[in-house]
């Protein structure tokens, strides 16, 4: 993973489609009708519970996109999104299914926090927040190292073993807080003591967002980079499309899958970290309300392309936050949005699919 | 409920809203709030968040109930509730969206609140942020506060009940976390019944969750195996524990809401809260700009001492007898009295030592700063 | 002692039965060769379905009915998306599992705190009064009851019938059905909304037999649980009900032991049962993988190692 691309990679899909005019036609026909489709399922259901479909719908997008706050919010959301989805894109690339995204995220965060616990008076505010960063990376890596090490001894597929390691990740947070890491100082509610405010990360000037954002776009456009043009983004998708005969090309098969998961975990452990250290400052329970399982997501919707995912993580937090409104404008359970998530990503995956071609 | 016709309004309520929060920023950029005017003053709207849904029989439909009580009192006031809430950075954010849409006086009404809120309050000087039940430890800002009643008075009324209807002398309580709030009411509860029956004994079980009914379920049917007669709890869900007491052909006392429809034959009483009258006064107050200096820019607590307790209890069950309905009523005039308090010394820990000497009443903030299970409780106290 | 032996394992039927309905619905699919990440959704769709519809009708068994409904309906969807249109089946699964989670709160808000008939226990006759198995089998709701017979059941009707067998035979070499004119796409479809209704139906019984109560996100994982235990039980009816209640009994011991005065950290617990299974798999990971069915680890492994 090296910063070295440039930060101000477009924000577009890329076209990588072999003919591009009618097929990328076709496609954007695709997407608009699987969107529409979508929307109108909703707006169907809406109307079912007694709302009016038209008014709760101007009201989500006049109250999210009118409004520099909300905006600023978004992108807050975002930020462990992208960063969470990376972790699906590169093992993706390497034909590795990594579900564990939300267990790295928090065993990201619970070794952020556990630096912070142990450093934060003691050491100067920025230097604990450099510290914590690497840290939550580093347990992340850990985490899907696990994994990677079961599939590689054992034989265990990595689906399954990432998807156990989360509720193990979750149990370790909760049983921290709960007793040995619990803040004597709180309420008496199960959550850490927050962070010093030095140790947490700069906003950036004149706005509510943390430079978070910058570290999560540059991962993204890094990952752009290694995965297309360095030797080791090709040899990671000769693994991926045909592991056999990756073997007998001489590439070292098992140590490139073991790097895409460690990479992986360790940008999903980073997100933690993000989360940990630009908004909640401290562990509780519930700290990361799905970021794990929405990254996978995010990275299906865009069939795990590194710059696209970016924009996939900006609707996803954009539906969250749009949330708001349902219940501000028009009284409806904030939870409703994960029926527009959830009705959007099955149009998507279902039916946007190029032929032929996959990933 | 917002219909279509109302959408350009909503558009700019929001636009205003915006350039409102991007003055009120640039005006604490200049001086701490010195400029800026009364907060709450003037307010079009009023926010209520609430950490579970409005509708869960519990602590957040009180609240909820509350909220249109306001909603009643103002009709030109457009009041705008969420429900579900975390506690966490998202409860500013949803916070925040209801300044947008000009609200000036929000009410957060969840413990774990209280971070965000005097986060709001310190971006927002214009607006008056108001926390239900936690305490602000440092210097109170002058456009926040917290309020609460006295929960545990009713407690240790509902208490006594208990402890005349127990057979087994074991009574249990279900709690989610040991917050002090929590830990007044368990104490209260025991104390309560101890006055009346000084064999009972008050088992606790906690969930670590401010409702799962799974965990609910559970907790309830071992206190019922352990022999306990008698159930109350400290959650925002109640009903599966009720339906849980009832179905064992035992008593419950109540929390939160009347569900005596829920146990029809073990009802004995409860506490609920009745918010309209405390609500509706706080949004009086800051909205002709009286907020700042007034006893709501404090942590405000009030109970049968001081005045009208929002935390009531509620009506007997059919098998609670005139005898001890009378033997409660004078409990509840000594609670009002100087020298009465569920905690009036002596009080003993659970370990023996006296932790309130003979003759000490505790006022309301000692009360609230109880970390210990007092004698007569059985169960541990996480660390 | 032996009473507090008794209490959790009693609870640990009580409270692993929704998660062991949920398992086996799982293991329907599996043994096809799908797997359904939704069933968590199922389990919730089936929970507010069940309790809406006894709330409803006053009948609890029509709740049950509903549920099961409900949970096919969701994972109908799955079948479609990931049999019809070759979706990804991770993907979609939880895609279904948040879908579930905002239906169920669009839907659910009425229900909470609505009364309605449920299930109440029942002893069993003679049963009850054995020492240790009497309270811990036969003290409980009818559905508890009803779900001891499903296992058993789907066990025999894998090996025995021919149903069973075309469903093994689609989780193991698909492409052998259409020599014998059959549609594996059909077959996997069908197990994939059984298995549905079966979530469902565990769900329903959360709701209407164990917490009598509707609550929006009331399952709280247990539907990932479910999957994970199908690992841990390497795809066989009999091992997921141990599993199921040997997770139930790990959640019964902090209220068993705090309604005794003692003070627990649950999570340890909670923890326990993954890390045995990611112990199993390391220890004898190849071994259970072999059992996994064949199409299955098609799933699994878009690559391989060796």
């Amino acid at each position: 993973m090296t910063a070295t691309a440039p930060a101000a990679a477009p924000v577009l899909p890329e076209t990588t489609a072999p003919s591009r005019g009618r097929a990328a036609l076709s496609a954007a026909g695709r997407w608009a009708a699987a969107l529409l489709g979508a929307l109108v399922l909703f707006c169907l259901l809406l109307a079912a519970k007694g709302a009016d479909p038209l008014a709760v719908l101007s009201g989500m997008v006049t109250s999210t996109l009118t409004s520099p706050p909300t905006l600023e919010q978004i992108a807050i959301k975002a930020v462990p999104l992208v960063l969470a989805a990376l972790a699906v894109v590169i093992p993706a690339r390497a034909g590795l299914t990594n579900v564990g995204g939300e267990g790295q995220v928090v065993i990201g965060a619970v070794a952020a926090a556990g630096i912070g616990l142990a450093l934060d008076p003691r050491l100067a505010g920025s230097l604990v927040l450099v510290l914590l960063l690497a840290g939550g990376a580093l347990a992340g890596a850990a985490w899907a190292g696990l994994a990677a090490a079961l599939r590689l001894t054992a034989g265990v597929n990595e689906a399954v073993t990432t998807l156990l390691l989360n509720y193990i990740a979750l149990d370790v947070l909760l049983y921290l807080i709960y007793e040995p890491w619990k803040d004597p100082a709180g309420s008496g509610q199960p959550a850490t003591r927050p962070l010093e405010v030095a140790a947490r990360l700069p906003l950036l000037a004149g706005t509510a967002v943390h430079v978070g954002v910058i570290v999560a776009l540059l991962a993204a456009a890094g990952t752009w980079f290694a995965l297309r043009r360095t030797a080791f983004g090709f040899r990671l998708g000769v693994v991926g499309g045909n592991p056999e005969a990756a073997g007998r090309a001489g590439l070292p098969v098992r140590r490139l899958l073991l790097t895409a998961m460690l990479v992986g975990g360790a940008l999903a452990g980073l997100a933690g970290a993000v989360h940990l250290a630009g908004v909640e400052f401290k562990l509780r329970p519930g700290l990361t309300t799905n970021i794990g399982y929405l990254a996978f997501l995010a990275s299906w919707l865009v069939r795990h392309r590194p710059l696209p995912v970016i924009g996939a993580a900006l609707l996803l937090a954009g539906v969250t936050i749009a949330g708001d409104s349902l219940q501000l404008d028009s009284g409806l359970p904030a939870a409703t949005v994960h029926v527009l998530t959830g009705l959007v990503l099955l149009a998507v995956l279902g039916w946007t699919r190029r032929k032929g071609s996959d990933r | 409920m917002f219909t279509r016709s109302r959408m350009p309004k909503i558009a700019a309520i929001t636009m205003t809203g915006a350039l409102l929060s991007a003055c009120a920023a640039n005006t604490a950029g200049s001086s701490a709030g010195a400029g800026s005017g009364a907060p709450g003053k003037g307010t079009e709207a009023v926010g209520f968040i609430f950490v579970g849904p409005k509708d869960d029989y519990g602590y957040n439909q009180a609240a909820y109930q509350g909220s249109q009580a306001v909603a009643k009192a103002f009709p030109d006031l457009d009041v705008l509730t969420a429900e579900n809430v975390p506690e966490d950075d998202n409860a500013a954010r949803v916070m925040n969206s209801m300044i947008a849409k000009g609200a000036k006086v929000i009410f957060a009404t969840s413990y774990g609140h209280l971070d965000a809120a005097l986060k709001v309050a310190a971006e927002h000087p214009d607006v008056a942020v108001v926390q239900q039940g936690n305490l602000i430890t440092k210097a109170v800002p002058r456009n926040a506060g917290t309020y609460f009643g006295t929960v545990y008075e009713p407690v240790y009324l509902a208490g006594v009940a208990a402890g005349r209807a127990t057979r087994s002398d074991k009574l249990g309580y279900v709690y989610a976390f040991p917050i002090n709030q929590t830990i007044s009411n368990i104490n209260a509860f025991q104390r309560g019944a101890a006055s009346v029956n000084p064999k009972a004994r008050t088992f606790v079980v906690n969930t670590s969750s401010w409702c799962d009914p799974a965990k609910q379920a559970e907790a309830a049917a071992n206190l019922l195996k352990q022999g306990v007669d008698v159930i109350t709890q400290h959650q925002d869900c109640t009903a599966t524990i009720i339906k849980a007491t009832e179905a064992a052909g035992k008593y419950t006392v109540g929390y939160h809401a009347d569900a005596s429809s829920l146990a029809p034959k073990g009802w004995l009483t409860g506490s609920q809260w009745q918010w309209a009258a405390l609500f509706t006064d706080i949004v009086r107050t800051a909205r002709d700009g009286k907020f700042t200096g007034s006893k709501y820019n404090a942590n405000y607590r009030v109970g049968f001492k001081t005045g009208q307790n929002p935390f009531v209890q509620s009506p007997f069950g059919p098998s609670v007898t005139g005898e001890v309905k009378d033997e409660v009523a004078r409990a509840r005039s000594w609670l009002a009295t100087a020298q009465g308090s569920p905690f009036a010394g002596p009080v003993t820990d659970q370990g023996g030592t006296v932790r309130i000497p003979k003759g000490t009443v505790p006022d309301y903030p000692a009360i609230e700063k109880i970390d210990y299970f007092v004698d007569g409780v059985v169960g541990k106290l996480p660390k | 002692m032996s009473d507090l032996i008794t209490d959790v394992l009693s609870g640990g039927v009580r409270g692993g039965t929704a998660i062991m309905l949920a398992a086996l619905g799982e293991t329907l699919a599996e043994r096809a060769g799908v797997v359904n990440l939704g069933t968590e959704g199922c389990l919730l769709v089936g929970a507010l379905a069940g309790y809406a519809v006894a709330a409803e009708t006053g009948n609890p068994w029509a709740g049950l009915v509903a549920g099961a409904l409900a949970g096919a309906g969701l994972a109908l969807l799955h079948a479609a998306l990931v049999i019809w249109r070759r979706a990804d089946q991770f993907a979609t699964g939880l895609t279904l599992m948040f879908l579930g989670l905002g239906l169920t709160s669009l839907f659910g808000a009425a229900y909470v705190g609505k009364a309605a008939p449920g299930f109440a226990p029942v002893e069993v006759p003679l049963l009850a009064d054995l020492p240790l198995l009497g309270p811990v089998l036969f003290q409980h709701d009818p559905v508890t009851y009803a779900s001891y017979l499903v296992a058993p059941l789907m066990w025999w009707w894998l090996r025995r019938t021919r149903s069973g067998l075309l469903v093994r035979t689609a989780g193991e070499r698909a492409d052998v059905l259409p020599l014998y004119g059959y549609r594996a796409g059909l077959i996997r479809g069908s197990a994939v909304v059984a298995g549905g209704a079966l979530a469902g139906l565990g769900g329903a019984q959360l709701s209407t037999a164990y917490a009598h109560a509707w609550f929006e996100g009331m399952t709280a994982g247990r539907g990932f649980i479910a999957v994970a235990l199908v690992i841990f039980a390497a795809w066989r009816p009999l091992r997921v009900v141990a599993g199921a209640y040997l997770f139930g009994a790990m959640l019964a011991v902090a209220p068993v032991l705090q309604a005794r005065g003692h003070a627990l950290n649950q999570f340890a617990l909670d923890a326990l049962p993954f890390v045995i299974t990611l112990l199993i798999l390391a220890v004898i990971g190849r071994r259970t993988l072999r059992a996994a069915p064949q199409e299955l680890r098609r799933v699994f492994e878009s690559s391989s190692t060796s």
